[in-house]
């Protein structure tokens, strides 16, 4: 499953940025440790020269000994190898009842050739806790950076795609039968969308000019094709009254007759779905489709004599629709006659017509497989030269115009045929 | 009875002019909207047999000359456009048929006597053949002094036989002929056997034999 462009575009600023500033926090850690740490080393050893300085000015008025701050024995008493290095201690403070982290340096002075050695402490919880406020102040904001780029991204990229949904929407609804053109703006504000509807628009120019070309190819051969047809047509009619035909004579005759006149047939019903992609059927009006369902039950019927299948029908009366009197009742004509020839012998046929929808229920041979294709051009159920494999796309091409719904339905030799419509 | 056939198709127009000179009519012939013209100005048709597509111009326009000069020769156009337009402009300059190609030499035949049975009310309003005898205007049939009752389809299909009297007419010209919905959907041919059965078994019961012969696999002759 693909994701949304800006779900993509959170999901991996959620991956990286979350990464990229943790190691930001760790190192901004590391440094700030580093930077803090080596600031009180300088103040410890500052207060060391300070204090001495201190207590050779003022000799005998200064205490030898202030917790905390500094200590000054006389002597050897911290190892050599200890001296003039930064060391860690804690302190007791019965007070507060607590062990205090300290920075301690230990230098050995000469005083009158005597040794003395002072020690200079240096607290480091201050220290400890500023660096942990620092970085706790660090990682907030980094989560406000984070949510902030997140939302302004998404922000940003709705805006900046805007107009690829724009020629998305526009070309999804693009129905090339109905207009020949489809209007995408040239100048949306980004040059990138601004190509990409350039080149649609070509594209599209391209496909219409082809679509258009074969239309026009479809029509002239099929009105082409009628004069020939004529004339085979007359030229059959006068061979059929010569005198003397034989029967193996007449027998071919019969089968060119037959074939000539499918041929005409199916070059009719390709002229007329050639038509009706080209919108020649535009009036509309207000049609009874009740009243042309039972006019053509009435002829079926009558044309359809002894073998006709059972009819049961449930026609309401008065129901009309706003359309083309042609293209309905080419599609009323098309449903019934279908349901009419691909019946089988003791069939029925069951027609209901309401407000909503029209259904055509018959008995038929069986199908095998997928059903989809038989609303498809010169598909057809059976091998079977006496229909055209016309009907059923007229049907569709007929539907789409009024966007009525299609839906066949086939189950155990029975077909049924729905088609929903809004009533005029 | 004489016609003129404008249609610039010369094969088509041979046969034309072949199956009505077989039909004992007289025939005119016309290859462009000229000679049209000239034919129509010189002389008086029963019936004119008009193609739309001319060289020199348009069939309809010549209807239009011919009806702005008063001339009420009958005229059924015979074209390759059958959109519903089409027929209305045609009927609608004047035209009093209108035959859509590829059409039946039968059936151009059956539009032509129709037409000039009710353009010049042709002899009686009955047709006889035989003991048979068909009354137009009420639609119905006598045979040999019996009333016939017969539906519309097979009423058309006897009336079609009868017009195309000792012709072969194939099954296909009379399933298109009785077939009276949306020309885009013939039904197919297959019924119209049941029909001429019935027909004939109607015919006989009234004392009228063996005067529609099956020929072979191809159609039907009605003859005495």
């Amino acid at each position: 499953m693909s994701k949304s462009l800006q779900q993509k575009n959170t999901y991996y600023l959620l991956i990286w940025l979350p990464l990229v500033l943790l190691i930001g926090s760790m190192v901004f850690y590391i440094l700030m440790s580093k930077h803090a740490h080596h600031m009180a080393e300088e103040q410890l050893e500052l207060k060391q020269k300070n204090i001495w300085n201190a207590l050779m000015a003022n000799r005998e008025g200064v205490a030898s000994h202030i917790t905390g701050e500094y200590d000054l024995v006389k002597g050897n008493l911290v190892r050599s190898d200890l001296l003039y290095k930064q060391r860690d201690t804690a302190i007791y403070y019965p007070a507060s009842k607590d062990w205090i982290a300290f920075k301690v340096l230990t230098e050995q002075h000469l005083l009158k050739d005597q040794p003395y050695q002072l020690t200079t402490y240096i607290s480091s919880k201050e220290i400890t806790h500023l660096i942990i406020k620092v970085f706790i102040a660090e990682i907030f904001v980094f989560l406000l950076l984070l949510i902030a780029i997140i939302i302004i991204n998404r922000k940003s990229s709705t805006l900046l795609w805007r107009p690829f949904y724009a020629t998305m929407r526009a070309v999804n609804e693009y129905d090339i039968t109905k207009s020949p053109s489809l209007p995408l703006p040239q100048q949306t504000g980004i040059g990138e969308f601004d190509q990409l509807n350039q080149v649609i628009t070509r594209l599209l120019g391209n496909v219409t000019q082809a679509y258009s070309n074969q239309k026009q190819f479809v029509e002239n051969a099929s009105h082409e094709l009628q004069t020939p047809l004529a004339i085979i047509r007359s030229k059959l009619d006068l061979l059929i009254n010569t005198p003397h035909l034989t029967e193996e004579t007449a027998d071919l005759l019969a089968d060119i007759t037959e074939a000539n006149d499918h041929l005409s047939q199916m070059n009719r019903n390709l002229l007329l779905l050639t038509k009706i992609d080209n919108n020649q059927f535009p009036d509309q009006s207000t049609i009874n489709v009740s009243h042309i369902l039972e006019k053509l039950l009435a002829y079926y019927q009558d044309y359809y004599d002894g073998s006709l299948p059972r009819i049961q029908k449930s026609i309401q009366p008065h129901i009309s629709l706003k359309a083309n009197a042609s293209l309905l009742e080419i599609l009323l004509t098309n449903l019934i006659h279908n349901a009419f020839v691909h019946n089988i012998p003791n069939g029925y046929i069951d027609i209901r017509l309401d407000r909503h929808e029209l259904i055509i229920e018959n008995t038929g041979h069986p199908i095998e497989g997928e059903t989809d294709w038989l609303f498809e051009r010169f598909k057809k159920g059976r091998e079977e030269s006496k229909t055209t494999g016309l009907g059923l796309s007229l049907v569709k091409r007929i539907c789409l115009i009024y966007r009525f719904q299609l839906k066949y339905h086939y189950s155990e030799n029975i077909h049924r045929i729905t088609v929903t419509f809004e009533p005029a | 009875m004489k016609l003129l056939i404008i249609e610039d198709e010369r094969s088509l127009l041979a046969s034309i002019v072949q199956y009505f000179n077989q039909e004992k009519f007289l025939c005119e012939t016309a290859g462009s909207y000229h000679e049209g013209i000239r034919k129509i100005e010189d002389f008086q048709y029963d019936c004119i047999i008009l193609d739309i597509n001319l060289p020199g111009g348009s069939g309809l326009q010549l209807l239009k000359y011919l009806r702005e000069n008063k001339n009420k020769d009958g005229v059924i156009i015979i074209s390759a456009r059958d959109s519903l337009d089409d027929r209305i402009a045609g009927l609608d300059i004047g035209a009093d048929d209108y035959l859509t190609k590829p059409f039946h030499l039968s059936e151009l035949n059956a539009r032509v006597r129709a037409l000039i049975r009710r353009k010049y009310a042709e002899g009686s309003s009955i047709l006889e053949m035989g003991v048979l005898k068909v009354d137009l205007p009420s639609r119905t049939v006598i045979s040999a002094n019996q009333p016939l009752s017969l539906s519309k389809i097979e009423y058309n299909l006897l009336l079609f036989l009868m017009t195309n009297k000792n012709r072969v007419v194939s099954r296909q010209a009379i399933a298109e002929h009785i077939h009276d919905g949306p020309s885009e959907q013939v039904p197919s041919f297959d019924f119209v056997y049941s029909h001429i059965k019935n027909l004939k078994r109607k015919l006989k019961e009234k004392g009228c034999h063996e005067i529609i012969h099956t020929v072979y696999g191809l159609g039907y002759k009605l003859s005495l």
